[in-house]
């Protein structure tokens, strides 16, 4: 599962650096980007393994998001790891499409077991 | 003007929406920073577990992973000093204020929302405006309703808000730029709701043109007195 590739998607840069710094010394190969865009191009470029998506995102809904990432890399793993409560996940109507979703503040040892097993079903 | 009590009862609940509303970006916003802080405290634990592993002390790193805690830490004070005077605006019905604090207080819980449709806030606040006497409670309620319509209708643009003072008048402008998306259904903080509230502080509300770049203006006494002291 290590050196497994992770995509940080949230606005909120210092939470995704240091999240992403946290990941890369626990030898997940880590990036980091801050808005939807950037997420496209590096999911089209790098293809990455897994994506932990902040559901609010400006000028996007992470529903749009996760559906945009999912054609350029249909066996992408998503974990939506956000701030808003589990209602507004539901009403983002995007369950199904992800792998489960995580409340901020997360810790880290429940995150990383959570990518393992989402790694896991990828492969 | 008399208002039934269809009408007050539509009004009652958007305040409490307001009130509602504002909460939930306050601790949205506090979760965030409470977020960072656990992130960059455990980065910062991470540092010092690997380096006693043996990669090296890295002395600047560190600095740099507490600096960022401070400055959180300062971001955090910051919005909840904003929100606990936003919260006492409501501690009298009456009182001379500053328009445009009130106003700041209100436009750092509106940031996110509108970031989320890429519109930013432009001030152009004139800076020696005299205190009002008024309710700026129901000021800042009156000014999120507008601009909550105003961000229905627009995305990846600005919502520009001018204050000025003449001839014992205090005028608030809101107009907007970017790009126009068809105006969902008016609900209950539609402009008609808000021409009622503008009546309660003793205002008025003009809409300058219709359609694109919509600007409001609200007049509100400064005399001393209160606008329409027989709300109170």
């Amino acid at each position: 599962m290590r050196d497994a590739k992770v995509l940080i998607v949230d606005d909120e840069v210092e939470f995704a650096t240091a999240l992403s710094e946290r990941l890369q010394l626990r030898n997940y190969a880590a990036k980091a980007v801050f808005c939807a865009e950037d997420a496209f191009a590096i999911t089209k470029a790098e293809q990455p393994d897994l994506m932990l998506l902040d559901l609010k995102m400006p000028g996007m809904h992470g529903r749009e998001i996760v559906k945009t990432v999912k054609q350029f890399s249909p066996g992408i793993q998503v974990i939506i790891l956000t701030g808003v409560s589990e209602d507004q996940i539901l009403e983002e109507g995007i369950e199904g499409e992800v792998f489960d979703c995580i409340m901020k503040p997360v810790d880290i040892s429940v995150l990383t077991q959570k990518i393992d097993e989402a790694l896991k079903k990828r492969n | 003007m008399t208002m039934n009590y269809e009408e007050d009862e539509i009004l009652r609940i958007s305040h409490l929406k307001f009130i509602g509303k504002a909460l939930s970006v306050f601790t949205h916003e506090l979760n965030n920073h409470l977020a960072v802080l656990k992130e960059s405290a455990g980065l910062l634990e991470d540092t010092l577990r690997f380096q006693q592993a043996g990669t090296g002390y890295d002395l600047d790193g560190s600095l740099n992973i507490i600096q960022s805690i401070e400055n959180q830490i300062f971001k955090a004070t910051r919005l909840c000093k904003n929100f606990n005077g936003f919260g006492h605006r409501m501690d009298n019905p009456l009182s001379a204020f500053s328009v445009n604090e009130a106003l700041e207080e209100l436009l750092a819980l509106l940031i996110r929302p509108a970031s989320q449709k890429k519109v930013g806030f432009e001030k152009d606040f004139q800076k020696d405006i005299p205190l009002a006497y008024n309710d700026p409670s129901r000021l800042q309620f009156l000014i999120f309703c507008l601009i909550e319509e105003s961000l229905k209708s627009i995305e990846n643009g600005s919502i520009i808000l001018k204050t000025e003072y003449s001839e014992g008048l205090i005028t608030i402008r809101i107009s907007r730029e970017g790009d126009f998306t068809e105006t969902e259904k008016k609900d209950i903080c539609s402009h008609n709701i808000a021409g009622r509230v503008a009546e309660q502080l003793g205002g008025s509300i003009y809409e300058e043109t219709e359609g694109e770049g919509v600007n409001i203006m609200l007049p509100l006494s400064v005399t001393g007195e209160a606008s329409n002291p027989e709300l109170y």
